[in-house]
């Protein structure tokens, strides 16, 4: 293991940061240490949810990469937890297989045990769900150095408590993530994506008319007045396919760009998600789920809204807006139903990551009391609610 | 011993008296659920008739220490609502009303005692459906599916009930009220939602659900296909899914179950062929037909010697029929069966029902196969006869055959659950770490152990000191417990 010595000109409590290259090492880590531990993967989501508190360690997971096996034939992959998700895609893309999650930061370097532990997902969710819908089975290793396995290599498994889920949204507060396994999907022979400028109060009409049709977009997206349809299929059947979808939002023909999946102009729409998603600069980056009817006027109602992503089937939306919103936004959320976190801050600026505290905050208190007693994992990840 | 008076008065007063039932004649009516071979008489079945009466009645639960087994329509296959002795069971057939059906965000809110299949009725007027079709849909309820995270012929393509509940109203085992995931796939936190999903009602009652609609698909094609050897059916599965192909569902019969589905239902099945796939795709019309065509040529690759395509709604409703009878059929070939529910990688089929089919001759038991291929799912059938004394090998070999799932890098089980069945085969399969964290979760909802106790995890008690359980217990021996 190599153990990055903080700089000897660095402040005192700079932490130790220890970069375990394998599960033993790993273990080691955690046993060896005894104070508050922060866990960092690529560092492509360090800022989201509640700032991590004073820690004494960084456990970072980057060298803890690489596939363990993986089943073509089964469409199952495990895999180190450290490994770049983009890594991981490419290292599959032979067999014609990838793993259904389009978040943006994949493109950053994310980890897959990053992505897992932060919840993230892509508008593809509207069919694939997000990463917890995809992982089959995790090895934990847990602050008092418990190593524990769940799930397994088959995609179909009620065998014993489904802790892979617990992970899914933990922030690093639970246990590390050593390794995944994840389910596969066939890569598609064939995209194509739709695409149509309208406002947002607008939008879920036209959204209604795509998802109430046979049509099975796997996603749909509302990004700065624009509204992007996005369907999969093979090369002989998508073209008729993709008419038909565009009958379906019927309106004038001029709003139109009918896009296949190498062309230029599909990528640039998803592209604007993709920097919707990340931010625009000097705000902060709120992440919502609402019912999807009420997504669009919930959305309406933020303070100081300067960049919107909104998937009108998956009710996940990222907003941009002023820092000094941020509190009343949460309250908006949660008065809709909603729930919110903030994904990043302007550097220094002092945001609530979180809304109202859910009312299953004791059984989340709880969960956290049996994994991690001490509290050494995360610490302020989810201030103030645990 | 009988339970405290003065706890089946507390119950008296947070349900009406009559919805107590504490005669044992009542209460046996309960004693088992779908794996009839386990039974426990409970001291009461309470009837609540709405969700606040079921956290009331909890509430007595957690003030008294008394142990309670939720039960819906008592169909699980696993022993998960399996009564416990000096305990109660909560029944929630009385709530079963479908709250809401909102076709704009394409989701129901329902009550946990409405069937599978009354969901997917109370949609249809909107084009819109319940994925998981669990077997047992038209009389398994919701609240079980919750509890057992059921999957159905259909989940290759669609996943699991976890992939299908968006949020669930919890009483929890204080009888405290939480509500576990949210309207959308973002969640406040860790997943409690997924973890209380396939928790086998060790975790708390659920009192309101709401579930993920789908669209009907524009189009289901649906093939029946003979082939000369399971294991070039099994080839079929393989080159489908190597095609990038995801069908809706792949099904798999061997000789005996398709000789017992059609002396049951005359679905039109061949009798006499070593093995029959049912193979359907559904989708948006261009993609399914071009698709269907695609798998119509590996089934002709690999020697298929019929292809039977429905050619109508009855005719596809005919080919699941001979499936969906196959398990209830094996009652005309043989007085009594087991079945199994483990899980392979699904490269590796051919070679465990080789192995299957090994075991069950050195057994002298015959085994009939019928299963999900395209997942993995195996259901064995183990035919035997009590009257004939064959009962203990039986139950051996379904026991090795669950374990041998294990050994090929599979699961013990794919949809049923582990509940009583097979508690005490987990350690086959996690190690005493892996077990002792789960335990850990579970003590996190329920710090006082009374909420369906006995179930997934092993105990020393029913299992004695080594895994493995399929030797007769001491206690079981001195009838302390039972198991028939």
């Amino acid at each position: 293991m190599s153990e990055l010595a903080s700089s000897p000109d660095s402040a005192v409590s700079t932490p130790t940061k220890m970069r375990p290259g394998d599960l033993d090492e790993l273990r080691a880590a955690i046993l060896d240490t005894s104070g508050p531990v922060g866990i960092s993967g690529a560092g492509t989501a360090a800022d989201w949810a509640g700032p991590l508190g004073a820690v004494e360690t960084v456990l970072d997971t980057t060298a803890l990469t690489g596939v363990i096996t993986h089943n073509p034939g089964d469409m199952t992959v495990s895999v180190r937890a450290g490994t770049p998700l983009r890594a991981l895609v490419e290292e599959l893309s032979s067999h014609g297989q990838h793993v259904s999650l389009d978040a943006a930061r994949i493109a950053d370097g994310a980890t897959v045990g990053g992505l897992l532990a932060t919840g993230d997902a892509g508008p593809s969710a509207l069919v694939y769900g997000t990463l917890r819908d995809l992982v089959i089975g995790t090895t934990l290793v847990l602050a008092d150095g418990t190593i524990a396995h769940n799930g397994g290599h088959v995609i179909k498994n009620v065998a014993g408590f489904d802790l892979a889920k617990l992970m899914h949204g933990s922030y690093g507060t639970l246990a590390v993530v050593a390794e995944v396994v994840l389910r596969l999907h066939p890569v598609p022979k064939a995209t194509a994506t739709l695409a149509l400028d309208c406002p947002l109060d607008e939008a879920p009409d036209h959204a209604a008319r795509v998802l109430g049709g046979p049509f099975e977009p796997v996603a749909l997206e509302w990004v700065d007045g624009t509204l992007l349809v996005r369907i999969e299929g093979t090369e002989a059947a998508l073209d008729a396919r993709a008419a038909r979808v565009a009958e379906a939002l019927d309106t004038d023909e001029r709003h139109f760009r009918r896009t296949g999946s190498d062309d230029g102009a599909a990528r640039q729409g998803w592209g604007a998600h993709d920097a919707a998603v990340r931010g625009a600069p000097g705000s902060a980056v709120l992440r919502i789920g609402a019912l999807p009817s009420r997504l669009p006027a919930l959305i309406g109602s933020l303070p100081g809204v300067t960049a919107v992503t909104a998937g009108l089937g998956t009710g996940v939306a990222t907003v941009s807006l002023d820092p000094a919103g941020v509190a009343e936004a949460h309250a908006l959320v949660h008065a809709a139903g909603g729930t919110s976190v903030v994904r990043s801050r302007p550097a220094g600026s002092d945001v609530p990551a979180w809304g109202p505290p859910p009312s299953a905050v004791a059984v989340l208190r709880s969960v956290k009391n049996v994994f991690d007693p001490q509290g050494r994992f995360g610490p302020g990840r989810f201030d103030p609610w645990m | 011993m009988a339970l405290d008076p003065a706890v089946r008065s507390a119950f008296e007063q947070v349900l009406e008296p009559r919805d107590v039932i504490s005669d044992p004649v009542g209460c046996r009516a309960y004693e088992c659920d779908g794996l009839t071979g386990y039974r426990v008489t409970p001291e009461l079945v309470l009837l609540p008739r709405d969700a606040a009466q079921v956290a009331a009645a909890v509430a007595v639960c957690a003030e008294h220490r008394v142990p309670f087994v939720a039960r819906g329509a008592g169909t699980g296959l696993s022993g998960g609502a399996l009564p416990v002795a000096e305990g109660v069971v909560i029944s929630l057939a009385r709530l079963k009303r479908v709250l809401e059906v909102d076709p704009v965000n394409r989701r129901a809110v329902v009550e946990p005692g409405v069937t599978n299949l009354e969901i997917t009725a109370a949609a249809s007027p909107h084009g819109l459906y319940y994925a998981p079709d669990p077997s047992s849909q038209q009389v398994c309820t919701i609240g079980g599916n919750v509890a057992e995270n059921s999957g159905g012929a259909h989940c290759l393509k669609y996943g699991f009930t976890t992939n299908h509940v968006y949020s669930a109203e919890v009483v929890l085992p204080d009888g405290s009220v939480v509500t576990l995931g949210t309207d959308t796939g973002e969640q406040a936190g860790p997943d409690l939602r997924g973890v209380f999903l396939g928790s086998e009602g060790t975790l708390g009652i659920t009192t309101k659900i709401t579930v993920k609609l789908l669209r009907t698909p524009e189009t289901v094609r649906t093939l029946l296909a003979d082939f000369p050897s399971v294991r070039a059916a099994g080839d079929v599965v393989s080159d489908i899914v190597s095609a990038g192909i995801v069908p809706a569902a792949v099904e798999m019969m061997d000789t005996l179950a398709i000789e017992a589905a059609e002396e049951a239902v005359h679905a039109g099945y061949t009798v006499g062929v070593p093995a029959a796939l049912v193979v359907e795709l559904d989708g948006p019309v261009e993609e399914c037909d071009s698709q269907f065509e695609q798998v119509k040529a590996i089934c002709e690759k690999h020697g298929c010697t019929r292809l039977h395509i429905a050619g109508s709604p009855e005719e596809r409703a005919a080919i699941w029929r001979g499936r969906k009878a196959a398990f209830a059929a094996v009652g005309r070939i043989s007085p009594d069966y087991f079945v199994q529910d483990g899980v392979v990688p699904r490269t590796r089929l051919a070679e465990v029902l080789d192995r299957i089919a090994e075991l069950g001759r050195d057994a002298g038991i015959r085994v009939a196969n019928v299963f999900h291929a395209g997942d993995g799912n195996l259901h064995p059938l183990v035919l035997y006869s009590a009257a004939l004394g064959e009962t203990e090998r039986a139950e051996k070999l379904s026991g090795e055959i669950a374990e041998l799932c294990v050994e090929f890098g599979g699961s013990l089980s794919g949809e049923h659950g582990i509940g009583t069945d097979k508690a005490c085969s987990m350690p086959k399969m996690f190690t005493e770490d892996d077990l002792a964290v789960m335990q850990r979760v579970r003590d996190a909802f329920d710090g006082h152990n009374i909420c369906n106790p006995g179930k997934v995890l092993p105990t020393p008690r029913l299992c004695g000191e080594r895994p493995g359980k399929y030797e007769p217990h001491p206690l079981e021996e001195s009838g302390v417990i039972e198991r028939l």
